[in-house]
């Protein structure tokens, strides 16, 4: 037998009633043992894919398997398999963190509890008082707390590190690493580059609903956004210079030009240039943050 | 059958079901106490059948009603009105609650997150309501019979459970509506709405079909008529109780189906 992907999104589509088109024709494939960081804007259709994978919403046209399992003909299989945390915890008032975890335990019917407890020493999570009096934080790591203590096979994240601190935000990487050092999967969705980069090994880029791109953290920074900086000896139209595919001018101190600029535009971009006379030019790669910043750019622009 | 679901559907709400069953009973020990100044003046029936068709008829007087009985003067103060009411409120308020209250809450994506068939979890939140219809309902019936021999109502024993049964019944279709609405369409209003207003019609019907003759075709809808309205003195319509409780659990099963079909709401 080969090997069944841990997440296979077919053709994904997800219209809301009222016609929002959450999601557009979506393919994925998530390996095991990977964590994938799934990144876009707020709004992009990141919480309505993974809604999608756990069968809490139905979609328009396309499916999605989990290990081969139907996501809605076998969802409860499915599910059995998966950890999650939701984006937008909701926790109930009055138990506390102790008697919630051993209800969603028994729910669940199948943890390993001394790794439950081993989270909750880890993660520090105040077990005693009712859940309504622990700060977002705290709540959010009885979330965590619950997402890994079946070891799932496929570990669903929603913005996970929201409202930790820096400590705690690195504790929770480490957890991930190890369950995919283990040969778990997690599919970790965030809008926040740094939250991705530093865990993720593949990273698939939501935006309008669409998957725009998946690669590597490294093969993304590599093959996309420049900063070039230009000196001219002459005078130049830079209007011309913005038209040019992809390309944009971000300031123009007197001779100098500063343009951010794609892969995939140097070439034309630096025929243009040849036209001049170029005092200087240098040209480097954009950090991670400023990659998606355009990207994010772009998908306000598209619609 | 998700257990759990079972046990946190009645474990969430036992304070609140504990206040309902202490009101319920302060409520018919009230009553009750007033029994004994009322027990022997046949004035009240006299005053009583001063009334008109349609007050006394609303008021579940019906033929041969005596106030001045134990078991009549319950079934007047007590069954005609309050205590139905009581158990209808806190019914459908369970029902929508414990579904379209925690779907809007957003409480249950992370239930339905888990292995758990949504279609079982809306049964296994039936059965909590049913739960806790059926702790009221014996609070009620046990009040009666501890009140009884100190205040010399005079109920017999039978009666008494076959009053508690026709009230539970009533509950059971009525919390079982508003679960299964909920679980239809994620609205918690309608969850509420919808039975409430059911509830009000078949009262009304109950009460008035025998004064405003065309709505006598309709009386076979309303629960109140097929479970009787004076049971303490003449029992129960055990059938017309079962049709109720039956036509509660379609209303519930509908909903286990029809929730599977749609999406779960983002709170």
């Amino acid at each position: 037998m080969g090997e069944v992907p841990a997440i296979e999104a077919v053709e994904l589509s997800k219209t809301y009633r009222g016609g929002v088109r959450a999601l557009v024709d979506l393919s994925l494939r998530v390996e095991r043992g990977e964590v994938f960081g799934y990144l876009g804007p707020n709004g992009a259709g990141k919480t309505t894919t993974i809604r999608l994978l756990l069968d809490l919403v139905h979609p328009t046209a396309g499916h999605v398997r989990i290990f081969g399992l139907h996501s809605r003909a076998d969802g409860v299989e499915a599910r059995r398999r998966i950890g999650y945390l939701p984006g937008d915890l909701r926790l109930p008032d009055r138990p506390t963190a102790a008697e919630y975890l051993a209800s969603l335990s028994r729910l669940r019917g199948t943890v390993d509890v001394t790794r439950r407890d081993e989270l909750c020493e880890r993660l520090g999570v105040v077990l005693d008082r009712p859940l309504r009096q622990l700060s977002k934080g705290n709540r959010q790591k009885v979330g965590l707390v619950q997402a890994f203590m079946h070891r799932p096979d496929l570990v669903v994240l929603d913005e996970p590190t929201a409202g930790l601190d820096p400590l705690l935000q690195a504790e929770v990487r480490a957890v991930m690493r190890e369950t995919a050092a283990e040969g778990g999967t997690v599919f970790l969705s965030s809008h926040s580059l740094d939250e991705v980069q530093h865990t993720a090994d593949r990273v698939g880029v939501i935006r309008s609903g669409r998957l725009v791109d998946v690669d590597t953290v490294e093969g993304l920074r590599t093959r996309s956004l420049r900063h070039v900086r230009v000196t001219f000896g002459d005078s130049v139209d830079v209007d011309a210079l913005g038209r040019l595919d992809g390309v944009r001018v971000v300031a123009r101190e007197g001779a100098t030009v500063r343009l951010n600029a794609p892969e995939t535009a140097m070439d034309a971009l630096v025929k243009e240039l040849a036209r001049h006379t170029v005092v200087d030019l240098v040209s480097e790669p954009a950090d991670l943050e400023e990659i998606f910043l355009e990207l994010y750019r772009e998908a306000d622009g598209a619609d | 059958m998700p257990t759990e679901l079972v046990r946190t559907g009645i474990g969430d709400h036992r304070r609140g079901l504990l206040a309902w069953s202490l009101g319920i009973v302060g409520y018919i020990a009230l009553i009750a106490a007033i029994f004994p100044s009322i027990e022997g003046s046949p004035d009240f029936n006299q005053l009583l059948e001063s009334y008109p068709e349609v007050l006394r008829s609303l008021f579940g007087l019906s033929e041969g009603t005596d106030i001045t009985s134990g078991p009549g003067f319950l079934d007047v103060e007590l069954f005609s009105f309050m205590l139905p009411l009581l158990v209808l409120v806190q019914a459908i308020g369970a029902g929508a609650g414990t579904f379209a209250g925690e779907e809007d809450a957003g409480r249950l994506e992370l239930v339905l997150a888990y292995p758990v068939r949504r279609r079982d979890a809306v049964l296994a939140r039936g059965i909590a309501v049913a739960a806790q219809v059926l702790v009221l309902c014996v609070a009620a019936g046990a009040a009666m019979l501890v009140l009884d021999p100190f205040l010399g109502l005079g109920l017999a024993r039978e009666n008494v459970l076959a009053a508690v049964s026709g009230l539970a019944a009533i509950g059971l279709f009525h919390g079982w509506l508003a679960l299964g609405l909920g679980a239809a369409v994620p609205s918690r209003a309608v969850a509420i709405g919808i039975p409430a207003g059911v509830a009000a019609t078949a009262y009304l019907v109950n009460g008035l079909h025998a004064v405003a003759g065309w709505l006598d075709p309709f009386r076979v809808l309303s629960p109140f008529w097929l479970v009787g309205s004076s049971p303490l003195q003449t029992g129960i319509d055990w059938l017309g109780a079962l049709i109720v409780v039956l036509a509660g659990a379609v209303a519930l099963a509908g909903g286990a189906v029809l929730v599977e079909r749609r999406d779960l709401r983002t709170p």
